[in-house]
């Protein structure tokens, strides 16, 4: 029964994690597809406790999602201070537009 | 030009595709890794010889230990090569980028980090010694205390991260560990055995010969935890501030 | 030491199998389809809400909670007995909750302060009428 349950929620997990990736795939702006990306590293840690359930070996696998975790945070701490630190995304566009325009001229 | 680069990546990742067919699969009996005598030896000797559950760890450490001995000092070596070509390049260049502009640390994010980070680095220590057991070793756990460091550096500044770690104290510890392990191996070397023969160490240990090796494999792995953690930070904060150790990301 | 703790905590638990583990199972599943029907909020809100801002609220709040009740789940499903071992594992995957329920909304957070640092502005409600008015149009 453990197994079924563990295998039903995994597809269903993947079957619901299809609008975050459209959501990486076409978002508006980056912070969508940070977002997006954000929320799927935190449901691959319930997927690795899902896939120790099913090898037996969940002892060994919450390692691994409490490590991913971690990784995970650190790459959304990142990008955030990253983007804190520059100027807006648009304006460092515009800045690079004109750079085109003067060599272009 | 996004079109024309769309060929080549959907060409090389259907013939990856239709070359992955070709592997053995899992858990094959007949497949060349299984029939090979080498595998087979290990599977039946390291859980006498040595005493570890873990074979990854054990032929990591133990059978293999000559090239992680040297694995580790790739990595020191590439922590001395960001240094030694980052320090001082940046000179005649301006403080700042022009795209660049002041930040307070966030209050927030600050205060979780704090709470976060002693758990970190007792989860660090915990996949350092529990590699005999449960897959973790010196890499693994020092890739985790490097990363603890590393939350600090981003969530206040590099320099609340430098007040802890020091450069210079990087450099010390990630060279002590190498002499960590290099000492361990002329330690048994000078007991009698080969050069890493940890089984000799049971002349100065209080234990038989495959204890011996189990706690030997523990020291090695504690050398090259501290190297791994050391040279994650000195790479980041060299290479979040250009070599200048100040006001980076 | 341990053993002789770890048999003494064997003896004195009844034997496995029967329904006080049921009762653990049934708990473990339900929080699991509950987190389950969270996450499925979530990812509604992912794809139909109209700006970033909104976007954000559905994913922090609802993979937030959705991750620690499936997790927490799992952690009384994979409990057959009353050993160390399986104690050992539950509090373990109750950490990974901890760690999770403190680190996605600081994240979230963050990423909500550097875009509203980028000029990112929230939709206003002439925004949304004339976004509205544009769709009529195209279609």
């Amino acid at each position: 029964m453990t197994e079924w349950f563990a295998i039903i929620m995994g597809t269903c997990l993947f079957v619901l994690m299809i609008p975050v990736i459209y959501r990486i795939c076409v978002g508006p702006t980056g912070f969508d597809r940070i977002l997006a990306v954000n929320v799927i590293g935190t449901k691959t840690a319930v997927l690795l406790v899902i896939i120790g359930t099913l090898y037996d070996r969940v002892e060994m696998f919450v390692d691994f999602a409490l490590t991913y975790a971690l990784l995970n945070f650190v790459a959304a701490i990142i990008v955030s201070r990253y983007l804190n630190r520059t100027i807006s995304l648009k304006e460092m566009e515009a800045r690079e537009k004109a750079k085109k325009e003067a060599k272009a001229s | 030009m996004k079109f024309f680069s769309l060929i080549p990546v959907i060409v090389i990742g259907g013939l990856l595709l239709w070359a992955g067919q070709d592997f053995p699969k899992w858990g094959d009996v007949e497949s060349p890794a299984s029939k090979s005598p080498v595998s087979s030896h290990f599977i039946a000797n390291t859980g006498v010889d040595t005493e570890v559950p873990n074979m990854v760890t054990a032929v990591l450490a133990d059978y293999r230990g000559f090239d992680t001995m040297f694995e580790t000092v790739v990595v020191f070596i590439a922590g001395m090569a960001v240094i030694a070509i980052l320090r001082g390049s940046s000179v005649g260049r301006p403080r700042r980028k022009d795209h660049e502009v002041e930040a307070e640390p966030d209050l927030i994010v600050t205060n979780t980090v704090r709470l976060i980070v002693p758990v970190l680095q007792i989860f660090a220590f915990y996949v350092l010694a529990h590699g005999h057991v449960s897959p973790g070793g010196g890499f693994q756990g020092g890739v985790v205390m490097g990363a603890s460091f590393i939350l600090i550096a981003l969530s206040w500044d590099l320099e609340k991260a430098m007040s802890r770690f020091p450069i210079e104290r990087c450099l010390f510890v990630a060279a002590m560990g190498i002499v960590l392990y290099g000492g361990i191996g002329l330690l048994s070397m000078m007991l009698g055995g080969e050069f890493l023969d940890y089984a000799e160490l049971d002349k100065i240990l209080p234990v038989s010969r495959e204890m011996a090796r189990y706690h030997a494999m523990l020291g090695v792995e504690i050398g090259v935890g501290f190297t791994v953690a050391s040279i994650m930070f000195v790479l980041y904060a060299n290479l979040a501030s250009e070599g200048r150790l100040k006001q980076g990301l | 030491m341990i053993e002789s703790l770890s048999t003494l905590v064997l003896a004195t638990t009844p034997d496995a199998g029967n329904e006080g583990f049921m009762l653990l199972k049934i708990v473990g599943i339900v929080s699991g389809i509950l987190g389950l029907i969270f996450f499925l909020g979530s990812a509604v809100g992912m794809l139909r809400f109209p700006d970033f801002y909104t976007r954000m609220h559905a994913a922090g709040k609802g993979d937030t909670l959705s991750t620690m009740l499936m997790l927490g789940g799992f952690g009384f499903v994979t409990m057959d007995d009353f050993s160390l071992g399986s104690w050992l594992l539950l509090i373990k995957i109750l950490g990974v909750v901890l760690f999770i329920y403190l680190t996605t909304p600081t994240s979230s957070h963050a990423l909500m302060r550097a875009a509203f640092e980028d000029d990112e502005m929230p939709m206003t409600e002439e925004d949304l009428k004339k976004s509205k008015k544009r769709g009529k149009k195209k279609s």
